[in-house]
C-alpha cells in the first residue's frame, strides 16, 4: 500500500510540476470561464444560453451542463495523462526499474493510476472555478445569476466527472498499459466519442431513450435525459440527482471499466516488451561467423529526383498508417456506428424516411465527420514523429533528400486516409441502401457529395494537422491544439465570431435537394474552399519552412533554418498564394459584406429593437387596409429573381381620414424598389432604407371608407453570395416565394418585435407582453393571418421558365407561352386572406377528385412514395371536415412540393407547398404498428387550415393560434383516428407530449395556459394535441365538433371583429356535463400536470372463470406557473382507471373520480389481465407515464 | 590525396549556455580517423554537425570543393552516416528498410539497388535475416544493419558515432574488423571513448575534451611523446588522495585489488614508482587531465 502511495504521489508530483498541466488547467478555467461570461451577457455579440434566458448561469442545471460537457472536451487529455501514466514508462524505457524493484503489480498499477486520477481531477476541477470566477465578472447581468450554491458546484463531479474519469480513464490507462503505445489509447477515445454520437442518434426515436443514455460513455445523454421536461423553475431551483438514466448509467459503465481493469490488473505482466503477452517479434538467429571483406561499392548513386520518391513514399506512409489493426479498428467501429445510426436516420414521429441518398449523404458526413477529424489529427502526430519516434531520424535526416520529401510524402499520405474512409462510407451507405430495399442508387451523387465536396474539407484540415504537429513539435500539445481549433470553429459562431473568412477551413453549409440539386450553393462552397485550399498552401509552406530536420529544437536555430529554406522560388509561391488568396478573401468580402449586408445573429436582434424604438409609436396610428391585390410576378430561375408589379386596393376603414400611410418591406440589399407609388397625389417624407420603413404624405387625407390604389414594382433576388443563409427563395427548380417577403406591409408590424427579455434588455428595451389580452378588443379587431388586412381578392400572374409550371392560389385561368417564357393566370373566386405564395418548378402531377373538389399534387418525379397517402388524407379530411365543421370553400385542393431548405407545410388557400424533407420520402410501413402515417397527418393538418386559418381567422390576441394551430392539429387527429384507430393515436401522442414537455423546458419567457398561447409552438401544436384528444374523450367527439362547428358557423369569413378562445371556449362549456366543466378549466386555463402512478396490482380467480382485479391507485396534480413552478392541488378528477390485456387492449376501461391521493378499486374483467393502473392510455399530462400502470400479479 | 575534410574554427554553444564545440579545427584525410573523447566531451555535437544535422554557431568545414556547413545536400549524396542512438521500424524487414534508405540516397536503378542491398547484407553478415523483422534484431545485428546503411551509396564520408557502444567484444570484434575492410579512399570518422577502438583501427585520431581539440596525430607518435615518461606504482587506497595531491596522476586502476597509479614524469617521480611502456590510454588520460606537457614531476622535499 505505502508503495502504492508512493508511486501515485511520484506520478502526481512529476505532473503537477509540468507547465502542461496547468496549461491544461487554464485552458478549461478560461472556457468555462469564457462560456458562462457569455451566456450570463457580457459578451455583447454572443447569444448562447442554457436553453432559456431564464435558466441562471450558476444554476444547479446550468453547472452540470457545463461541467459534464467541458468534461467531454477533455476526453483528449484524459486520454492523454492516462495512457502516459503507464506508457511513458515504456517509451522512456524505464519499466525495468520499476519492474525489478519489489513492487507489486497492483501497486505499480494502481499507483500510477490514482497519480493520474487525482492531477485529472486537479485539472478539471478548473471547470467549476472558472464558472464560479466568471460570477465576479463586473457587466454581467444580474437576472441572469441565482444563488450561488456549492452543492451544486461539487455534485456534477461526483455524479459525471469522476466516474468518467474512472471509467474512461481506466480504459485507457489499461489500453495503455497492455499495449504500450499510445495510438490504441486514442483510438480508444474516438470510440467513446462514437458512443456518444451513436446515442445522440438514437435520440430521434423516442423509444431509444433508455438504450441511448446507457450507450453514452460521459452521462452527458443520460443527463439531459434526467433533465428533459425540467421546467424552467426546475432548472434553476433543482440539485440534478443521482438517479433514473444517469444511475444506470454510471453503473453500467463503472462495470465495464471495472471489467476492464480487472482484466488488465490480470493479463499485465511487470516484464519487459517482448516478453510479455505476445511475442511480438521471433528473434532471428544471427548466424555471423567473420565478416567478408567490405568492398568499397562502386555503384554511383545518381542525384536524387524528389519528384520520382514522392509516390513512393506516399505510398510507404499510407501503408503504414492503414496496414494496422487500428485503423481496422477505427474503420469497423464507424461502419458500426452508421450501421446504428442509420436505423433512425431522418426520422419524424420515430417513422423512416426512404433512405434517398442525400439523406445518406447527410448521415454519413453529419457526426461521422467529428470522427473523421479526429483520425486526421491523431494520424497527422503519428506521421510526423514516426523517424523521432523509431529513432531513425537521425539517419534518415542525413539522406540526400530534399527536405519537403518527406513533409509532402506524409501530407499526402494523411491525405489519403479520408479518401480510404471516404470511400468505406460509400460502400456502407450503399451497403445501407440496400438493406432498406431502396435501389436507386446515385453513385454520381456519392461521389460528390463525399469526395468532391467534403473530402476538399478533410484535406483543408489534413494540411492544418501537419502544420500544427510541424510547427509545435510536440506531439501531446499539437493534438490539443488541433482540438481547441474544433472547439473554436464549432462554438464560435454563438460568440458572435459569425464570418467564415477567419474560420480556417469552414466553408457555409450547402444542401442538397433531390429537386434542385446543389443549387446555387455549390458555387459559393467551391469559392470558399478556393479560400481555403490557398490558405493551405500557405501553411504548408510555413509547415515546410519549420519542418524539423536534424536534432535543433530551440526556437531561434528552427527560425534560422526556416530563414534558409525561404528560398527565392518558395517566397514566390508564398507571394502567389497569398495574393491570390487575398484576392478571392476580397471576392468573398465583396458578396458577403458589400453585395450583401453582413449581419451577425446579433445585428438582427439590434435591427429589430432599433424598429421598435423608433415606430412603436405609430403602433395605434390608424391605417389603411389592403382589399384587393392584383400582383404580376416573374420568376427567373436561372438567375435566383424574381419581380413583383402590381397593385394593392387600400381602403380606410376606421371612422378618421388618414393622411399619413407607413409602409414596411423587408429590408436588406436584396430588394430593388423600381416603383412605389399611390394612386393620388402623395410624398414620400421619410424613407428608413436599412430597416425598410417608407411614410408616404398624402396631398388630401384618405376619407373613411375611401379607398387608393398603391402601385409597385419590387424586385427581390440573390446578389451573389453571403456568408451564411442563402436566398432560396427563388431557386434552379422549386422555387417558393411568399409574398410577405417582399412586399409592402401596411402600419407597424408589432411581429418584429424583440420578445425574450434578455434580448430586449440588452439593447436597453423594457420587458414588454408578447401578444395583447385574449380579450383585448383592439387585438380583436385584427387579423390575426395578416395585421394590415381582412379579406382580400386576390387575382395574379405568374411566370416562370418555360420549362416550369409556376403556381399560386387561386384557379387557372389561361395558360400561355411568350419569348421563351410560360405564363399562368390565376384568379379567387371568393375572397381570401392576405396570404399567398408563388411556387415554380419542373413538376409532375398526380390528379383525382373528391366529390366536385379537384385534389392535384405537384412533386418532383421520382417523389411518388406517399402521394396516395396524401390524396387518401385529403379525401378523408375533406369528408370529415365538410361533414363535421362545414363546407369547403374552393373547388380544388393542391399540394406543391419545395426543396427542403425548409422543412414545413404551409397551407395557403387552396394551395399547399410542401417540403421534400418531410413527407415526399417518409416510409411508413403497411401494417406495422409503431410507423405513424406522418405524411397523411400533415396534409390532414393543412387541409384543416383551409378551415382554421382561412375560413376562420383569430383575433391578434393571446390564444389566436390555438384557435388556428390547434384546432387543425384536433382536425388532422380526428381524421387520424378514424384511418388508423386510438391505439396509433397513442404512439402519437407520445411524442407529442414529449415535444411539449421539452418545449416548456426552453421556454424563452413564460408558458402560458393553451387558451392564452402567444404563438409558442410547443403549446399549440404539442400540448394542443395532447389536451384536445383528451378533451374528446371525455365530452365526446361528437358533441366537440358541434361546439367547434357552431364557434365557425358564427364566426368564418366575418372579418374584423375576430373571434378568440373565450369564444370558443363558451361553445365547448356549453357541450360540457357539469361534472368535467373543471377539465376545461385545467385544460385551457391553467398548466396542469399529473403525477398518476398504480401502486399495486393483484387478481385472483373467480369462480366463474373472470378474474377480481384489486388495484391501488395513487393520483397526484400540480398546477404550474409560468416559469414551471408547481403547486400541488387537491385532486377531484375524473381518470380512466383501466385494465388491460397482453395486447394492451382495455379489459375495463372507465373515467373514476378519485378525490384522494390513495385509492383502491375492485374491478371484475372476463378475461386474463395483464397489467392494470390509473391512465393507462396517458390522456392526461404525465411525466412519467411509464408507471401509470404495473403488471397485475395473479397469485 | 584526393580531398581532406578541413574543420576550423568550429563553434557550438546550446540555448542552455552548454558549450559543446569551443574552436574546433581538425584536418581529416582519408582513412579511419578517431575521435577520442569522454562522454559529454562534444564528439557527438561535432559528428552531427558534420552529418548536417545541426548548426554551428561558428568556423567553417570544407570536404574538397564542399562547404560542409552550407552545401548540406552535396553533403548528404556522398555521407553514410551511423548515429550514436538510432532505431529501426521494428516490423519492416531489413532488405525491406535497405532498400528503402538505398532509394532514397538515389540508387534509382531497381537491379543494381538489389544488387547493392544483397552484397551489403551479405557483407555485414545479415543475408541469412534479411527478411527478417528489424525489430527482433540483436544489439550486434542492429549494429551491423546501421553499418550496412551507411556505407549504401558508396560514399566519401563515412560518420559513426560510438558504435561499439553496447556491444559485447565478441561483436566489438567483429564491428572493427567491418570497419577496417572499408576502403582507403574515403575519409571514416569514428568517434569513441574507448581508447582501443582507436588504437585497434585509426591511423590518425583527436582527443576532444570540453569542446576542445587537446591532441591530434598519429596513435603512434602520440604514443611516442609518453616514451620514457610514464611511471607506476602500486599504492594502498588509503595513500592514493597524498599521491594525487603530490603527483601529477594521469589514471588509477585496479588490478587484483590493489590500486594502480600512472603518473607522468621526466624522472623517476619518487620510490617504488617504475617506468612502464606508454599506451595510447596514457597519452588519454595525460590528455584529459591536461598533464601531457607536464615537464617533470618534482618530488616534493620532506
Amino acid at each position: 500500500m505505502r508503495n502504492a502511495l508512493a508511486i501515485a504521489g511520484f506520478e502526481a508530483s512529476t505532473r503537477l510540476r509540468r507547465i502542461s498541466t496547468w496549461v491544461y488547467f487554464a485552458v478549461f478555467f478560461a472556457l468555462a470561464m469564457f462560456w458562462v461570461a457569455a451566456a450570463g451577457g457580457i459578451i455583447k455579440s454572443a447569444v448562447i444560453s442554457f436553453g432559456s434566458g431564464k435558466i441562471w448561469v450558476n444554476s444547479p442545471y446550468a453547472i452540470s451542463q457545463t461541467v459534464s460537457f467541458l468534461g467531454m472536451v477533455g476526453l483528449s487529455i484524459i486520454a492523454a495523462i492516462m495512457g502516459r501514466a503507464v506508457q511513458q514508462d515504456f517509451e522512456y524505457r524505464v519499466e525495468h526499474f520499476f519492474f525489478s524493484a519489489p513492487i507489486r503489480k497492483w501497486e505499480y498499477l494502481g499507483g500510477r493510476f490514482a497519480g493520474a486520477i487525482v492531477v485529472l481531477l486537479i485539472i478539471l476541477s478548473s471547470i467549476a472555478l472558472g464558472g464560479l470566477a466568471a460570477l465576479m465578472l463586473p457587466g454581467l447581468d444580474a437576472d441572469r445569476i441565482g444563488p450561488i450554491r456549492p452543492l451544486a458546484y461539487i455534485l456534477p463531479y461526483f455524479t459525471v466527472l469522476l466516474p468518467n474519469l474512472l471509467v474512461l480513464g481506466g480504459i485507457f490507462f489499461c489500453v495503455a498499459a497492455l499495449t504500450r503505445r499510445m495510438l490504441p489509447v486514442y483510438i480508444g477515445s474516438a470510440i467513446l466519442l462514437i458512443g456518444f454520437l451513436a446515442a445522440q442518434g438514437l435520440l430521434r426515436d423516442m423509444t431509444n431513450k433508455t438504450l441511448a443514455s446507457l450507450l453514452d460513455p460521459f452521462g452527458v445523454v443520460a443527463t439531459s435525459q434526467l433533465t428533459a421536461y425540467w421546467s424552467i423553475s426546475d432548472r434553476n431551483l433543482r440539485l440534478v440527482p443521482f438517479e433514473g438514466f444517469l444511475l444506470w448509467n454510471r453503473l453500467v459503465w463503472l462495470a465495464i471499466g471495472a471489467a476492464i481493469i480487472g482484466l488488465t490488473t490480470w493479463r499485465f505482466r511487470m516484464a519487459q516488451a517482448g516478453s510479455s503477452g505476445r511475442q511480438r517479434v521471433a528473434a532471428p538467429e544471427d548466424k555471423s561467423a567473420e565478416p567478408m571483406a567490405v568492398h568499397a561499392q562502386r555503384v554511383v548513386p545518381e542525384a536524387v529526383s524528389g519528384w520520382r520518391l514522392l509516390p513512393r513514399l506516399v505510398w510507404l506512409n499510407f501503408r503504414e498508417t492503414v496496414k494496422n489493426i487500428y485503423f481496422g479498428v477505427i474503420a469497423l467501429s464507424g461502419i458500426l456506428f452508421l450501421v446504428v445510426t442509420s436505423s433512425t436516420a431522418g426520422d419524424i414521429f420515430g417513422t423512416n424516411t426512404w433512405p434517398v441518398t442525400w439523406q445518406m449523404l447527410d448521415l454519413l458526413s453529419g457526426t461521422f465527420a467529428v470522427f473523421m477529424l479526429v483520425i486526421i489529427t491523431f494520424y497527422a502526430g503519428e506521421l510526423t514523429w514516426r523517424e523521432r519516434e523509431n529513432r531513425l531520424d537521425q539517419i534518415h535526416d542525413a539522406l540526400p533528400i530534399p527536405t519537403w520529401l518527406p513533409f509532402l510524402g506524409k501530407l499526402l499520405a494523411l491525405m489519403l486516409v479520408p479518401v480510404v474512409l471516404q470511400a468505406m462510407l460509400m460502400l456502407c451507405g450503399l451497403g445501407i441502401q440496400m438493406a432498406k430495399g431502396y435501389h436507386h442508387y446515385e453513385l454520381g451523387l456519392y461521389f460528390r457529395g463525399l469526395f468532391g465536396i467534403e473530402l476538399i474539407d478533410y484535406w483543408l484540415v489534413c494540411v492544418l494537422a501537419m502544420t500544427v504537429h510541424s510547427l509545435v513539435n510536440q506531439k501531446y500539445l499539437g493534438h490539443f491544439i488541433m482540438i481547441v481549433y474544433f472547439i473554436f470553429i464549432s462554438f464560435a459562431g454563438a460568440l458572435g465570431f459569425e464570418h467564415n473568412l477567419y474560420k480556417y477551413g469552414v466553408s457555409p453549409t450547402i444542401v442538397y435537394s433531390d429537386m434542385n440539386g446543389f443549387g446555387h450553393f455549390l458555387l459559393r462552397t467551391r469559392v470558399f474552399q478556393t479560400y481555403w485550399a490557398l490558405g493551405a498552401l500557405l501553411l504548408a509552406i510555413a509547415a515546410y519552412l519549420f519542418w524539423v530536420r536534424g536534432t535543433t529544437a530551440a526556437w531561434r536555430g528552427r527560425v534560422a533554418i526556416a530563414r534558409r529554406r525561404f528560398t527565392v522560388p518558395v517566397a514566390a509561391l508564398s507571394a502567389a498564394g497569398a495574393i491570390a488568396m487575398a484576392g478571392f478573401g476580397a471576392f468573398i468580402f465583396y458578396n458577403t459584406n458589400v453585395l450583401n449586408q453582413y449581419l451577425t445573429a446579433d445585428d438582427v436582434l439590434a435591427r429589430q429593437a432599433e424598429y421598435e424604438k423608433k415606430y412603436k409609436n405609430l403602433a395605434d396610428v390608424p391605417q389603411p387596409k389592403v382589399i384587393a391585390v392584383k400582383v404580376a410576378a416573374d420568376l427567373y430561375p436561372r438567375d435566383q429573381r424574381v419581380r413583383m408589379r402590381g397593385e394593392y386596393t387600400l381602403q380606410n376603414k376606421t371612422e378618421q381620414p388618414i393622411d399619413t400611410i407607413h409602409l414596411l418591406i423587408a429590408p436588406g440589399d436584396t430588394i430593388k424598389i423600381d416603383k412605389l407609388e399611390f394612386g393620388a397625389p402623395a410624398t414620400l417624407t421619410d424613407s428608413d432604407v436599412p430597416i425598410g420603413k417608407r411614410t408616404f404624405k398624402l396631398a388630401s387625407p384618405l376619407p373613411p371608407g375611401g379607398t387608393i390604389e398603391l402601385t409597385f414594382d419590387i424586385t427581390n433576388g440573390a446578389h451573389g453570395f453571403t456568408n451564411s443563409g442563402a436566398f432560396t427563395d427563388v431557386e434552379y427548380n422549386g422555387s417558393f416565394v411568399n409574398a410577405a417577403s417582399m412586399l409592402p406591409l401596411i402600419g407597424y408590424q408589432p411581429r418584429g418585435e424583440l420578445t425574450a427579455d434578455t434580448d430586449r434588455k440588452k439593447f436597453g428595451l423594457p420587458p414588454s407582453e408578447r401578444m395583447r389580452d385574449r380579450d383585448d378588443p383592439k387585438g380583436l379587431a385584427i387579423n390575426g393571418l395578416s395585421p394590415d388586412s381582412d379579406y382580400i381578392t386576390f387575382e395574379t400572374t405568374v411566370s416562370t421558365d418555360e420549362d416550369q409550371i409556376a403556381i399560386a392560389p387561386g384557379y387557372l385561368q389561361k395558360e400561355w407561352k411568350q419569348d421563351g417564357r410560360r405564363y399562368f393566370e390565376y384568379k379567387m373566386d371568393s375572397p381570401i386572406a392576405n396570404f399567398y405564395a408563388y411556387q415554380s418548378g419542373r413538376y409532375a402531377v398526380k390528379k383525382d377528385r373528391w366529390n366536385d373538389v379537384a385534389i392535384e399534387v405537384y412533386y418532383h418525379p421520382g417523389h411518388e412514395y406517399n402521394l396516395d397517402r396524401m390524396i387518401a388524407a385529403t379525401k378523408l379530411g375533406l369528408d370529415y371536415f365538410t361533414t363535421n365543421f362545414g363546407p369547403y370553400q374552393h373547388k380544388q385542393f393542391r399540394i406543391i412540393e419545395f426543396p427542403r431548405y425548409q422543412s414545413f407545410a404551409q397551407s395557403f388557400p387552396n394551395t399547399i407547398p410542401y417540403s421534400e424533407g418531410i413527407g415526399f420520402i417518409a416510409r411508413v410501413r403497411e401494417g406495422n404498428k409503431d410507423d405513424i402515417d406522418y405524411p397523411y397527418y400533415v396534409t390532414a393538418h393543412e387541409l384543416a387550415h383551409q378551415w382554421w386559418g382561412h375560413q376562420l381567422v383569430a383575433g391578434d390576441v393571446q390564444g389566436g393560434t390555438m384557435l388556428i394551430e390547434t384546432l387543425a392539429q384536433y382536425s388532422a387527429l380526428m381524421v387520424m383516428k378514424h384511418k388508423y384507430g386510438e391505439e396509433k393515436m397513442e404512439k402519437f401522442l407520445q411524442y407529442e407530449m414529449d415535444r411539449y414537455l421539452l418545449g416548456r423546458s426552453t421556454e424563452q419567457k413564460k408558458e402560458l395556459p393553451l387558451s392564452r398561447v402567444e404563438n409558442q409552438p410547443y403549446i399549440h401544436y404539442r400540448k394542443g394535441s395532447v389536451i384536445m384528444y383528451a378533451l374528446q374523450d371525455y365530452i365526446g367527439e361528437d358533441n366537440l365538433n358541434r361546439a367547434i362547428r357552431s364557434f365557425l358557423e358564427e364566426h368564418k369569413f366575418k372579418g374584423s371583429p375576430y373571434p378568440n378562445t373565450t369564444q370558443l371556449l363558451a361553445q365547448i362549456r356549453a357541450v360540457t356535463p357539469p361534472q368535467y366543466q373543471y377539465v376545461i378549466d385545467d385544460m385551457f386555463e391553467s398548466i396542469v400536470l399529473y403525477d398518476n402512478r398504480a401502486k399495486s396490482a393483484t387478481a385472483k380467480v373467480l369462480p366463474d372463470g373472470r378474474y377480481e382485479v384489486t388495484l391501488k391507485v395513487i393520483a397526484n396534480k400540480r398546477k404550474a406557473d409560468e416559469l414551471g413552478k408547481e403547486t400541488e392541488v387537491p385532486i377531484a378528477d375524473w381518470i380512466d382507471i383501466g385494465v388491460l390485456d397482453a395486447d394492451n387492449k382495455p379489459l375495463f376501461l372507465e373515467k373514476k373520480k378519485l378525490d384522494r391521493e390513495e385509492t383502491q378499486f375492485t374491478i371484475v374483467v372476463d378475461r386474463k389481465p395483464a397489467r392494470a393502473g390509473i391512465d393507462p392510455y396517458n390522456k392526461l399530462i404525465d411525466r412519467r407515464p411509464k408507471d401509470n400502470t404495473i403488471a397485475v400479479d395473479i397469485p | 590525396m584526393a580531398f581532406a575534410l578541413e574543420i576550423s574554427g568550429l563553434s557550438k554553444t546550446y540555448p542552455n549556455g552548454v558549450q559543446a564545440l569551443g574552436d574546433v579545427s581538425l584536418t581529416i584525410h582519408p582513412g579511419m580517423y578517431g575521435l577520442l573523447g569522454p562522454n559529454g566531451a562534444g564528439k557527438s555535437t561535432l559528428m552531427r554537425t558534420l552529418a548536417t544535422l545541426q548548426d554551428a554557431d561558428a568556423g567553417t568545414a570544407r570536404l574538397g570543393d564542399i562547404d560542409v556547413l552550407r552545401d548540406k545536400d552535396a553533403v548528404r549524396r556522398i555521407l553514410g552516416y551511423l548515429p550514436q542512438d538510432f532505431g529501426v521500424y521494428p516490423k519492416v524487414s531489413a532488405e525491406e528498410l535497405l532498400d528503402h534508405l538505398a532509394r532514397l540516397k538515389g540508387l534509382n536503378d531497381k537491379a543494381t539497388r538489389r544488387d547493392v542491398v544483397a552484397t551489403l547484407l551479405q557483407q555485414t553478415n545479415l543475408y541469412d535475416v534479411r527478411k527478417k523483422a528489424l525489430g527482433g534484431f540483436s544489439g550486434g545485428m542492429r549494429q551491423r544493419f546501421g553499418i550496412a546503411q551507411a556505407l549504401l551509396g558508396d560514399p566519401k564520408l563515412i560518420i559513426v558515432d560510438e558504435p561499439t557502444a553496447g556491444l559485447d567484444p565478441e561483436e566489438r570484434v567483429r564491428f572493427h574488423n567491418l570497419l577496417a575492410d572499408i576502403g582507403e579512399n574515403v575519409i571514416v570518422i569514428l568517434s569513441t571513448h574507448i581508447v582501443s577502438d582507436v588504437s585497434d583501427l585509426c591511423a590518425q585520431m583527436a582527443i576532444i575534451n570540453k569542446g576542445r581539440v587537446l591532441l591530434t596525430g598519429a596513435p603512434q607518435t602520440l604514443t611516442a611523446r609518453l616514451a620514457n615518461r610514464v611511471w607506476q606504482r602500486a599504492v594502498a587506497r588509503s595513500e592514493l588522495e597524498g599521491v594525487k595531491a603530490k603527483l601529477p596522476v594521469i589514471s588509477t586502476r585496479l588490478v587484483s585489488g590493489r590500486t594502480l597509479v600512472n603518473v607522468v614524469s621526466d624522472g623517476a617521480p619518487g620510490e617504488g614508482f617504475v617506468p612502464v611502456d606508454a599506451t595510447l590510454e596514457d597519452v588519454y588520460f595525460a590528455a584529459i587531465s591536461g598533464r601531457l606537457n607536464a615537464a617533470s614531476a618534482v618530488p616534493q622535499a620532506a
